[in-house]
């Protein structure tokens, strides 16, 4: 009886602990002829912002296309990598990796695997086999910086101090979100360049806490807002804002409704409509291999929200003109006249 | 780099802010480690109770039921231990890690399956736990800055932190315990059932654990994400071996903690590597640990050669 309790409980814990690793969503056996797809995380989903709404595109192919799809989540690093060579040894059609933290793997594995497809998002990987998808999240930060530096002047709006000072808050400090900050923080000197930019990094995709305790200390310090650019560590972001009477800035997601009236706006950066294009082209057939692609402003791959949950929160109080400057500002990117810096390594040119 | 936007009074609160999940993680590893049992398994009673504390909050509506749970859904991780370091001598560092296992993987596994969300679980029919706004304070500058808008949990601490010294060193149920930690043979000798109070000690840090997580996912914030206590339970643990489980230098471990992370996070924002910034809480706990050890075996040996000259 005795060792049966002792079985029992070494059996739970363990067939437990295997929900830890984040497998989901088979949704058809193997020999179904179907194309499969597999897209491995850096993260978790769930994260209201980066994460889900590469999701958002690879459920919209499943709607769409006759396809099995697996999704693989991990938190650390060795996940990541052992999550990657078991999409590599399932034998999938087409394998998406969703960030660039896999990068090096990718890059390892991708020559083991040349039956596989593989695509990334976020940065490039140059291997026949290898589809890179990159945006220009930099000219979508230059907005939002720009709208931060015209915002934390409005000092009529509750919450708002005399000193021109903003935030940034970063997830790991990977040079993607250097990209961001390249941006953000030549659009908020644009617009002032007296402007102090107060940058910090939480170590974590997925540590809301620090995120929270990061925020209130650049709101302490004398920001009035503060961008996020943090996958799962941004709810606690939004959440600092809310509950200091402070602002945020949203990204990757539309995150305006996450702290309604606490969200200034959000920097949308289109990860689903990177994910489900390159489903729609292993489908149809048009996969080519070794291509990368870059989506700025003018193609719509960031852009920024409309900031209509703000005015909807502020009344009479919102600044419309921070919407028209950003609109001419977007113009400007778009036509050239504004050159927005990329960080080493990025930009159309860098591929 | 202006050094008073680092070091003022906001940096109180924020060092209290950040350092009272460590004390009550490390106040759940202290009353277990008097009772010489290493409670590894913090980090995970305590995200046991973070769940069941925001999944109470959430269908109640209730903080108060909330903690209640938290509490209990604690016990009953740390009666899993108790049976199977007590009852069938399972190592206890081994069961501790497989608690810490098993309750990322149920939370995520009841957070998906009852609740239907994925990640993060937040929601605005979340009721945290209340904040304290004391009146008349609001008059005075810097009192207001330092003690407004305090969670209730994070003044408990500091009552629970006396509650926990008195319990330990003031009453006959303490010595008992720490008798049997010191030494367990002279206990049952002096007739302490042994068994019965490791018992006691493994469940009650339960409650305290439950309470732990409770806090953090009430009354720190208002959310519950995957694995969110981060070692926060293990930096509990490494406290507590500062503190050489005394409630009050553990806590005195924890807010040293805080300390360099609250500074760490307002340094950051004036260029210091990330990198840099992110390793201080774990330098400061490898020189705090080396710094008790070494006082430790100094002591001891001082001990020894007091013993030495009696004979």
């Amino acid at each position: 009886m005795r060792k049966l309790i002792v079985a029992l409980i070494i059996s739970l814990v363990s067939v437990s602990s295997m929900f830890a690793s984040g497998t989901n969503e088979k949704t058809v056996s193997e020999d179904s002829g179907k194309t499969r797809v597999c897209v491995v995380y850096t993260g978790n989903l769930g994260d209201k912002s980066y994460n889900d709404s590469c999701n958002i595109g690879s459920q919209r192919a499943l709607e769409e296309f006759d396809i099995e799809l697996k999704s693989l989540e991990g938190s650390t690093n060795d996940e990541w990598k052992s999550n990657l060579l078991s999409a590599c040894e399932d034998g999938y059609d087409l394998v998406i990796c969703a960030a660039s933290n896999l990068q090096p793997y990718l890059e390892e594995f991708a020559p083991m695997y040349p039956d596989v497809k593989f695509a990334i998002i976020d940065t490039t990987v140059n291997e026949p086999n290898v589809q890179s998808i990159s945006f220009a999240q930099n000219q979508g930060s230059f907005l939002a910086g720009a709208a931060a530096a015209m915002f934390t002047e409005k000092s009529d709006i509750s919450g708002i101090n005399d000193e021109a000072v903003i935030g940034w808050v970063g997830g790991m400090d990977i040079p993607v979100l250097q990209d961001f900050y390249t941006g953000y923080e030549q659009g908020a000197k644009y617009v002032n360049p007296n402007v102090t930019i107060l940058k910090a990094f939480a170590g974590s995709w997925n540590d809301p806490l620090k995120g929270k305790e990061l925020a209130l200390a650049q709101y302490e310090q004398g920001a009035d807002i503060v961008m996020n650019v943090a996958s799962g560590t941004g709810p606690g972001i939004l959440e600092a804002a809310k509950e200091s009477g402070k602002y945020a800035i949203g990204v990757d997601l539309n995150q305006d409704n996450d702290q309604p009236g606490s969200v200034l706006t959000s920097m949308v950066k289109r990860v689903d409509t990177a994910c489900y294009l390159t489903i729609k082209s292993v489908v149809e057939g048009t996969y080519k291999g070794g291509t990368t692609s870059y989506l700025t402003l003018a193609d719509g791959g960031v852009s920024l929200t409309d900031f209509s949950v703000m005015r909807n929160a502020l009344g009479d109080k919102f600044p419309e003109d921070i919407v028209e400057k950003c609109s001419v500002i977007n113009d400007k990117i778009i036509s050239g006249e504004i050159v927005v810096e990329n960080y080493e390594g990025f930009g159309p040119s860098a591929n | 780099m202006d050094l008073s936007s680092i070091l003022n009074a906001s940096l109180i609160y924020a060092t209290f802010r950040s350092a009272t999940p460590i004390i009550y993680a490390a106040l759940c590893a202290s009353l277990t480690q008097q009772a010489d049992i290493l409670n590894i398994g913090t980090e995970g009673i305590m995200l046991t109770g973070a769940f069941a504390a925001v999944a109470i909050s959430y269908t109640t509506g209730s903080w108060v039921l909330a903690i209640i749970v938290a509490m209990l859904a604690g016990l009953l991780m740390a009666a899993i231990m108790a049976v199977a370091n007590i009852k069938y001598g399972a190592d206890i560092c081994a069961i501790g890690m497989g608690i810490n296992m098993f309750a990322i993987a149920i939370t995520k596994f009841l957070m998906t399956s009852v609740f239907g969300m994925r990640g993060t679980f937040s929601n605005p029919d979340i009721v945290a736990i209340p904040r304290v706004v004391i009146p008349g304070l609001e008059s005075i500058p810097f009192l207001n800055e330092v003690f407004n808008g305090w969670a209730l949990t994070e003044w408990f601490v500091i009552v629970f932190i006396v509650l926990m010294w008195f319990l330990l060193f003031k009453t006959k149920w303490g010595l008992h315990l720490r008798s049997v930690g010191q030494y367990p043979m002279a206990a049952q000798t002096a007739g302490i059932n042994v068994t019965s109070m490791k018992y006691q000690a493994i469940l009650i840090s339960g409650l305290i654990g439950g309470l732990a997580g409770a806090h953090l996912s009430l009354g720190y914030s208002r959310l519950f994400t995957e694995n969110m206590t981060n070692n926060r339970g293990f930096m509990g643990v490494a406290a507590m071996f500062f503190g050489n489980a005394h409630p009050v230098w553990t806590s005195v471990g924890c807010l040293v903690f805080g300390l360099t992370d609250s500074i760490g996070a307002r340094l950051q924002a004036y260029g210091i590597a990330a990198q840099l910034v992110l390793m201080l809480p774990y330098i400061v706990t490898i020189v705090v640990l080396s710094i008790s050890m070494v006082s430790k075996y100094y002591t001891k040996k001082r001990r020894q050669s007091s013993l030495l000259l009696i004979r």
